[in-house]
């Protein structure tokens, strides 16, 4: 998946960053220092010519490099190719400086948290290009980036550092091509054949001609066989409001594949494919008694909306309290399809899922729980274990019992493989 | 030898040969053992600062395992003192421990000097072509590093006016060369005298 984000976007045009680089010997001129007046010590106390001429050379150095200029600003400009990236995704930053005159110039780069530099993190030059890798999805600074400005003659040493921006890392969302639909579809416009006629292409049933009736669609063998005109009747397509419901309260499992990291994966997969069908889709975050939400939209910007949201809960709206009846309407449209990504640890978030089907939506939960408790030789421990996974498995007993399918994901294979039971036929809203 | 890996070899083993060449012969007096003892640990150890230098430092020690801590104040020891320094007193002060040489501390000379341009290529990650700059002033240096060695051989040829003018001259420029480093002595490099503009 491409990154949103062109490389001539207004957010790349980085203002150029003027420096004072913090000037000071080199290690080389203080040895030479060492070397020249140590060597004019010993041939003065030895009264040994030889030694002087061993302090010469290094003192010469010192005094050519004397006259050198040091430029006492240097611009700096850092641009990385985007300001937005997906985990795993190859990225490029572009350094370049002005102003250092005829000093060589040495860029250092010590990336941030969770960035990967690929290859080198050093270069030579007036321009330099780095390339890394955000690891993981968060709102992270690319690091920072040292300058080292080196004269002529390798003696001094200007030393400046340049603070690189935030980077925006979206989770990778998972492989998702097929979608659940709701038997009930609101009437709106869509691509999803419903269960009433009307000007889709998909064939719904025959029935006697009136007059008004496309000539075209009418059904000659059927026609024959009854001895009256039949025509083609083809089942209306309809959108779906679809609302991700991600459960932010509890990241347990490795870095990288926790359920936290599932969860985002997943959301990102559905957002994008219930928005290539031109559904409306919205996202609601659900962390520790309170939700964020992003009221349901259309088109593939949204989709970059729900993941900006699901990485900071800062935009749309927010509430508190484990109870949904607070959302809302427009962040919960009433039959909307909710799809919720959680590994159902926290019984605070299974009441309101068990709150919200008894209003009466039609949910499908995704379990994104990949860990389990740490397994030990004690006995206690056993028992312990064996108590938590009859806990999980009532929870999860219950809710199917209140017709919430559960389905387990395990992050590595695609989302159409859990889902394949529930993509084949519509959902039922069983109330 | 352009690789990064070649340069610090090459620092390592001009190093070692600037600490043969100032011991042997060994001699017994005036500390001989002490200043041959610092000047193998400065070579030693400038050469594992070296060799550790693309070893990278976690910025934050906080709650690291104690191996590991004992592992980065060992590195932090290693960058931070300034082993080539020491380690050219220490030989030089070896090699005036000898009676009087002069070809054989100008070579001396000679190694030190590329000894350290060596190390200071190593460690900035540098090619040769960064000292092309300083060919000339090197070879300046390597004229004065000759006279003064001449200076030093001349009492051995007797004593005459020729020798005394030599001797002056070789006084000269090495008190010219002094004069010329006074400045740069005197001042600290960024001050504002440092950064006037050429225009």
């Amino acid at each position: 998946m491409s990154s949103p984000l062109g490389p001539n976007d207004r957010l790349l045009r980085v203002a150029p960053t003027e420096l004072a680089p913090h000037w000071r010997s080199s290690r080389h001129a203080r040895r030479l220092l060492t070397l020249g007046l140590f060597g004019v010590f010993i041939a003065t106390v030895a009264r040994r010519p030889e030694f002087a001429g061993v302090a010469a050379p290094a003192l010469l150095l010192l005094a050519a490099g004397r006259v050198q200029r040091r430029p006492p600003r240097i611009t700096v400009r850092a641009r990385p190719s985007s300001r937005r990236g997906f985990e795993g995704e190859l990225m490029a930053l572009d350094v370049d400086v002005e102003g250092q005159d005829d000093c060589t110039v040495r860029w250092t780069l010590h990336p941030g948290q969770e960035i990967g530099p690929v290859g080198t993190t050093a270069a030579d030059g007036q321009q330099a290009r780095f390339t890394f890798t955000p690891e993981r999805w968060g709102r992270r600074q690319i690091g920072t980036i040292d300058v080292v400005l080196r004269d002529r003659w390798r003696l001094a040493e200007g030393h400046a550092s340049v603070t690189l921006p935030r980077l925006d890392c979206y989770p990778a969302p998972a492989q998702q091509r097929t979608k659940v639909v709701l038997r009930r579809l609101p009437n709106r416009l869509g691509e999803h054949p419903a269960r009433t006629s009307g000007e889709g292409i998909e064939f719904f049933g025959v029935r006697e001609y009136v007059p008004g009736d496309r000539q075209r669609s009418i059904n000659w063998p059927a026609s024959t066989r009854r001895g009256r005109l039949q025509v083609n009747t083809f089942a209306a397509e309809r959108s779906q409001d679809v609302v991700l419901l991600v459960d932010a309260t509890s990241d347990v499992g490795a870095p990288g594949t926790s359920a936290l990291d599932l969860a985002l994966r997943g959301a990102a997969a559905a957002a994008r494919a219930y928005a290539d069908a031109r559904d409306r889709v919205g996202v609601i975050t659900y962390q520790w008694g309170g939700a964020s939400w992003l009221v349901p939209g259309l088109g593939r910007r949204q989709v970059y909306r729900i993941i900006d949201s699901m990485l900071a809960s800062d935009t749309g709206g927010w509430t508190r309290g484990a109870n949904f009846r607070r959302l809302p309407r427009a962040a919960l449209p009433p039959g909307a399809l909710v799809v919720v990504f959680s590994p159902l640890l926290d019984q605070r978030f299974v009441e309101a899922l068990r709150d919200m089907r008894e209003r009466g939506f039609s949910m499908l939960v995704v379990d994104v729980l990949n860990a389990e408790p740490p397994a030990r030789q004690r006995r206690v421990d056993r028992m312990a274990r064996r108590i938590w996974r009859m806990e999980q498995e009532a929870i999860r007993f219950s809710l199917r019992e209140l017709g919430v399918p559960v389905v387990h994901w395990d992050g590595v294979q695609s989302l159409d493989l859990p889902l394949a039971g529930y993509t084949r036929r519509p959902l039922a809203a069983r109330r | 030898m352009r690789s990064p890996v070649a340069i610090r070899v090459a620092a390592s083993l001009l190093g070692a040969g600037c600490v043969v060449w100032a011991t042997v012969p060994q001699v017994h007096k005036g500390l001989a053992d002490l200043a041959l003892f610092l000047a193998a640990i400065g070579v030693a150890a400038g050469a594992l600062r070296l060799a550790l230098t693309a070893v990278p430092v976690p910025e934050s020690s906080y709650l690291l395992p104690t191996g590991l801590r004992v592992w980065l104040s060992f590195l932090e020891t290693l960058r931070k003192v300034p082993w080539e320094e020491g380690a050219l007193i220490a030989i030089l002060w070896l090699e005036v421990l000898h009676p009087s040489r002069p070809w054989h501390t100008a070579v001396l000379g000679a190694a030190l000097i590329a000894y350290l341009l060596a190390t200071h290529l190593a460690e900035s990650a540098a090619s040769l072509g960064a000292l092309r700059p300083q060919v000339r002033v090197l070879a300046v240096g390597a004229g004065l590093l000759a006279l003064g060695a001449g200076a030093g051989m001349l009492p051995e040829a007797g004593p005459g006016a020729g020798s005394a003018l030599l001797r002056l001259v070789a006084a000269g420029a090495l008190i010219a060369a002094a004069g010329l480093a006074l400045p740069y002595v005197a001042r600290q490099p960024g001050t504002p005298d440092n950064r006037r503009d050429p225009l």
